[in-house]
């Protein structure tokens, strides 16, 4: 960071750090913008009569307990929730989802990205254990193969994007597995466009192939792994020919990945958490893939569940999870909560508690009177649910933010946090690595450190809080957390950030999971049973309507809307298409006489409805893309088959025709 | 020219030198790992600053031309507004700026102040400005992996624009060179001495060696200026490069050369706007974006055509008496799909040419 005075005025990043190297993204070379714009909120703001009036500290957060108290009282603790960014800190993290379970009394705890990343943690604990990337991103310059599947590096994670560009350049063989064309997929050796949604069907050819054609690491297998026999067997139901027709690719490009990865020293599968039609299958397929071929515990392979928010790892570390505690024990366990209990000298609900999708169900089932919200903007980023009407039946909303958002209009209580570079914490990588965020600048007066602004809560409610800092929670937070033990701030200072397990004996961290071979457990395939087909649709709908969510993420983001350029470049596509669009690809809208900008109808079993065509060879025949923040769209097409499902049979008509 | 002699030990008393004459001198530290910085020198780091280290990856150009500045504030009174524009024309320094950054100050002079519309925020700072240019001669610390100032033509010893040349001669001595009557007149100070005709010997043999110390040592840059002046470069050429751009704009970002900002108002209180000027980057889709939508460089692979074209077509070469590049090296190893400019030419260098469109 770059600054002057008391302001952030640039930011460039470290060519010595290991994981970017000097090269970073967009956001980043902009990240000062966001910190010293004009419209920082600067006093803790106090709904009365319908409008909000600028209180001090003491009253807000005394007003805050005493509400929360007091409905935690009259409607019980499960009619409480507490939920968080995945950009929240790790301090931040861990003393809410705290607060939530020893003063409230309720495992009500979540993130924002819990709806699509949870699946992931819960199938990667199952299989091997540890719910992270096994391997470090440096090493993709040395993987022979590397598998890219469902995520668009270019501009989602632009940073591992091009480790993977420059291993390729530099021999590395380069799959991608995508329905969608983006570019890291221009520079794949073997592109496997499949149809949505069959990419568990992809996986099961690709074991076929590598069992069939002998290119299992048996010795791995055998010391390391149990119920092989079990996923073998079930491997023998699937046919070469018929899952290229179930995924629409040629049968010899899946061929051609197999023998590919099966034969490479070490490859890598790196694959997004925040995919919305990604299934708990498709993980499991691609982690039997790894176990099948000893792609675990060795440079250069693993597997990689890319987090797309800079402290998504961190705050599921930490507990921000309605089913698991700190350090990812099941709050059922009554040993871990026991530990806990020792620790927090307090209560811990033994209930699992419920999660975002399901608070923000439109009408959900439990009512929620009480809703603590940490840098978190469900109204303009939640693409389930109906967060605007819950918000609104909330009794009491808290929105802790840098900036007033759409959700602050349903708020009965602003509180302003500190920015990036205005505070000591430390946030925790998609490759396990627990990093400190230096202060660099005195924060502007009024906003105060989110885990100050807890602390004080916990104390208006009667809690014995007395952090004097940020390392001191962390101190606590090792003392919890069995691999985080070593990650004192002091260890953290010393290099750039340690990787978990960073324990008191290992302070340095662990760079690669299952190095050594020595595991508690052996790691675990899980068998898939063949999917009948993949999608079928019906003649009537011959388009495949995916819902997607990642790559239009960001300009709704409220941080991207306070810097200049940041801004421009993401509200690009709105000014295009200021109605919102379906996407489709060039040679659907040449047989269908739809042009770029033209009029196009949707009609699904249960709706209908006209937008306006983006015509892109990102996308691939036979399917229609909706953009998540095209809101109105879902229900509309959706009607009575509800929102769980993320492919819908669809027919794709020019209008006005 | 005049040159003179300084000892080791009293080289960074230069530094002192300009402080009291009342600069805010900027001058390289070393971070962590291989990291330098430019810094404003203060009484407590002073003896922190660095002659040999790496060149800083965030370049020197924001003294001249900052990453975010303000360019006015605009307020509402008595039913009219107010312009009050904010300039900065605080004497400043920079120490031990390399070869390939002045050339690069150069090159933003020509833009901003080299034809009829003067730039009076870059020129208020600009004139303001002394330059203390250090000559790269220590291959292991000076010289990176990436550096190409030899094929640029703009180092290892910079041959103008500087007000004053450091070069480490060894044997405890350096040769300061004025390179302005700004730069001579320090010679009056004590600590520098003349010099003798074996002193400018050693200076030609030391940057005889240093010449062949340069990892990278050809850039094909003639053929490279004539093909992309032709518009001989094939289609696929651009395309691949294009495919390998993530659109980060790092290139534009850390580029001593690069001049393309943009203009954004912003409120800042009740009936007050300020008027800021940000780094812009031909990487991104709206640099080129028209307000009614068209944009002419929609596809990537355009946008990157047009970052080359415009560093080394011949029309602009023309305009700004050089190429837009001055060698530093850091657009490499900001890229993440190494399409830096060594790579680039490279590239185009390989490519089958088309033959001249006439």
């Amino acid at each position: 960071m770059e600054t002057a005075g008391n302001r952030i005025v640039g930011a460039y990043p470290s060519m010595s750090h290991p994981a970017n190297q000097g090269k970073i993204c967009v956001r980043g070379w902009h990240v000062h913008e966001v910190a010293s714009s004009p419209d920082r909120l600067t006093s803790p703001l106090l709904r009365h009569n319908g409008h909000f009036q600028p209180v001090s500290w003491d009253e807000a957060l005394g007003f805050v307990a005493s509400r929360l108290g007091q409905i935690r009282d009259q409607y019980g603790p499960d009619t409480v929730a507490f939920l968080d960014s995945p950009r929240c800190s790790n301090e931040e993290a861990y003393l809410l989802q705290k607060l939530a379970r020893t003063l409230i009394g309720t495992n009500n705890v979540d993130h924002g990205a819990g709806v699509y990343g949870n699946n992931s943690v819960n199938v990667l604990l199952d299989m091997i254990g540890v719910p992270a990337s096994t391997n470090s991103i440096g090493e993709l310059a040395r993987s022979a193969v590397i598998i890219v599947d469902g995520v668009d590096l270019g501009r989602q994670l632009p940073t591992i994007g091009g480790w993977v560009i420059r291993a390729r350049l530099n021999g590395a063989r380069l799959i991608v597995i995508d329905s969608r064309r983006h570019r890291v997929a221009e520079n794949a050796d073997i592109f496997l466009q499949i149809k949505p949604g069959s990419e568990s069907l992809l996986y099961g050819a690709l074991a076929k192939v590598i069992v069939d054609r002998g290119l299992m690491d048996l010795p791995f297998v055998k010391a390391r792994c149990e119920g092989c026999e079990a996923f073998l067997a079930g491997v023998q139901d699937y046919d070469l020919l018929q899952a290229a027709e179930g995924c629409g690719v040629p049968a010899s490009l899946i061929e051609a990945a197999g023998l590919a990865y099966g034969r490479a020293p070490s490859a890598a599968i790196l694959y997004s958490t925040g995919i919305e039609a990604r299934d708990e299958d498709s993980i499991r397929g691609l982690i039997n893939l790894a176990l099948l071929t000893g792609n675990l515990g060795k440079e250069g392979a693993g597997v990689f569940p890319l987090a797309e928010h800079n402290n998504l790892q961190g705050v599921c570390d930490m507990g921000m999870l309605p089913d698991r505690l700190p350090g990812y024990q099941a709050v059922t366990d009554s040993k871990a909560r026991a530990a806990l209990e020792a620790v927090w000298r307090a209560k811990v609900p033994a209930q699992p508690g419920v999660g975002a999708e399901t608070l923000f169900e439109a009408g959900g089932r439990k009512p929620l009177k009480a809703l603590w919200l940490g840098r978190y903007d469900p109204v303009s980023t939640a693409f389930f649910g109906a967060p605007d009407q819950v918000l609104d039946r909330c009794e009491l909303v808290v929105v802790q933010h840098l900036f007033m958002t759409d959700t602050t209009d349903y708020a009965d209580v602003v509180l302003p946090t500190t920015a990036f570079g205005e505070e000591r914490v430390t946030y925790t990588s998609t490759e396990r690595r627990i990093q400190i965020a230096e202060r660099v600048i005195a924060p502007p007066s009024g906003p105060m450190p989110a885990w100050e602004q807890l602390t004080r809560l916990a104390r208006a409610l009667g809690a014995q809080w007395n952090y004097q800092s940020s390392a001191e929670v962390m101190q606590e937070i090792g003392e919890v957390i069995p691999f985080y033990s070593g990650a004192s701030h002091d260890n953290l200072t010393r290099d750039y950030g340690r990787q978990w397990p960073c324990t008191t004996d290992r302070p340095l961290g662990t760079a690669m999971l299952f190095a050594d071979g020595e595991l508690e457990r052996p790691f675990k395939f899980v068998p898939l049973a063949r999917p009948a087909r993949p999608f079928g649709n019906p003649e009537d709908f011959p388009f495949t309507l995916v819902f997607g969510r990642s790559l239009y993420y960001w300009h709704q983001n409220a941080l991207i809307r306070h810097s200049e350029t940041l801004k421009r470049e993401y509200r690009l596509l709105l000014l295009d298409y200021p109605e919102g669009f379906v996407e489709i690809n060039p040679d659907d809208a040449r047989r269908l006489d739809i042009r770029d900008g033209g009029r196009i109808r949707l009609t699904t079993p249960s709706g209908s409805l006209v937008s306006t065509a983006r015509v892109t060879s990102e996308v691939r025949t036979g399917t229609a893309f909706v953009p998540y923040f095209v809101r109105q769209l879902k229900p509309e097409l959706l009607g009575a088959m509800g929102q769980s499902r993320s492919l819908v049979p669809v027919r794709v008509e020019k209008e006005g025709a | 020219m005049k040159a003179r002699i300084v000892a080791s030990a009293d080289v960074l008393k230069i530094v002192d030198l300009l402080r009291a004459r009342g600069y805010e001198v900027v001058a390289p530290f070393c971070g962590r790992g291989r990291d330098s910085y430019f810094d404003t020198v203060t009484d407590e780091n002073r003896p922190r600053v660095r002659i040999h280290l790496p060149n800083p990856y965030y370049p020197p150009k924001r003294f001249v031309f900052p990453h975010i500045e303000r360019l006015m504030a605009v307020r509402a009174q008595n039913g009219d507004l107010k312009m009050e524009p904010t300039y900065d024309e605080r004497p400043r320094a920079i120490f031990g700026i390399r070869s390939c950054d002045v050339a690069g100050l150069w090159h933003l002079d020509r833009f901003y102040l080299g034809r009829d519309f003067r730039d009076i925020y870059y020129e208020k700072r600009r004139k303001n400005l002394f330059l203390v240019n250090v000559v790269c001669t220590d291959p292991a610390r000076d010289i990176g992996e990436d550096c190409f100032c030899l094929c640029a033509d703009t180092g290892p010893a910079a041959r103008d624009h500087f007000d004053l040349q450091l070069m480490d001669l060894g044997g405890g001595e350096f040769m300061a060179v004025a390179g302005t009557a700004a730069g001579e007149g320090l010679f009056a100070e004590p600590i520098f001495h003349k010099g003798t005709a074996a002193h400018l010997e050693r200076r030609h043999a030391i940057l005889d060696a240093v010449r062949k110390r340069f990892k990278t040592i050809t850039s094909w840059f003639s053929a490279t200026v004539r093909y992309v002046s032709q518009g001989t470069i094939p289609d696929k050429t651009w395309e691949e490069i294009g495919n390998r751009c993530l659109e980060c704009g790092g290139c534009t970002y850390v580029c001593p050369a690069c001049t393309c900002f943009t203009v954004s108002d912003r409120q800042v209180g009740p009936g007050e706007v300020e008027r800021v000027r940000i780094w812009d980057s031909c990487a991104l889709s709206g640099f080129t974006r028209m307000a009614g939508g068209f944009n002419p460089r929609r596809a990537v692979h355009d946008r990157r055509n047009r970052r080359f074209f415009r560093k080394l077509a011949y029309y602009f070469i023309q305009r700004e008496l050089d190429m837009a590049c001055v060698g530093c090296g850091r657009c490499a190893a900001v890229c993440h799909g190494d399409i830096g400019m060594p790579s680039v030419v490279e590239m185009i260098r390989r490519a089958e040419p088309e033959p001249a469109k006439k």
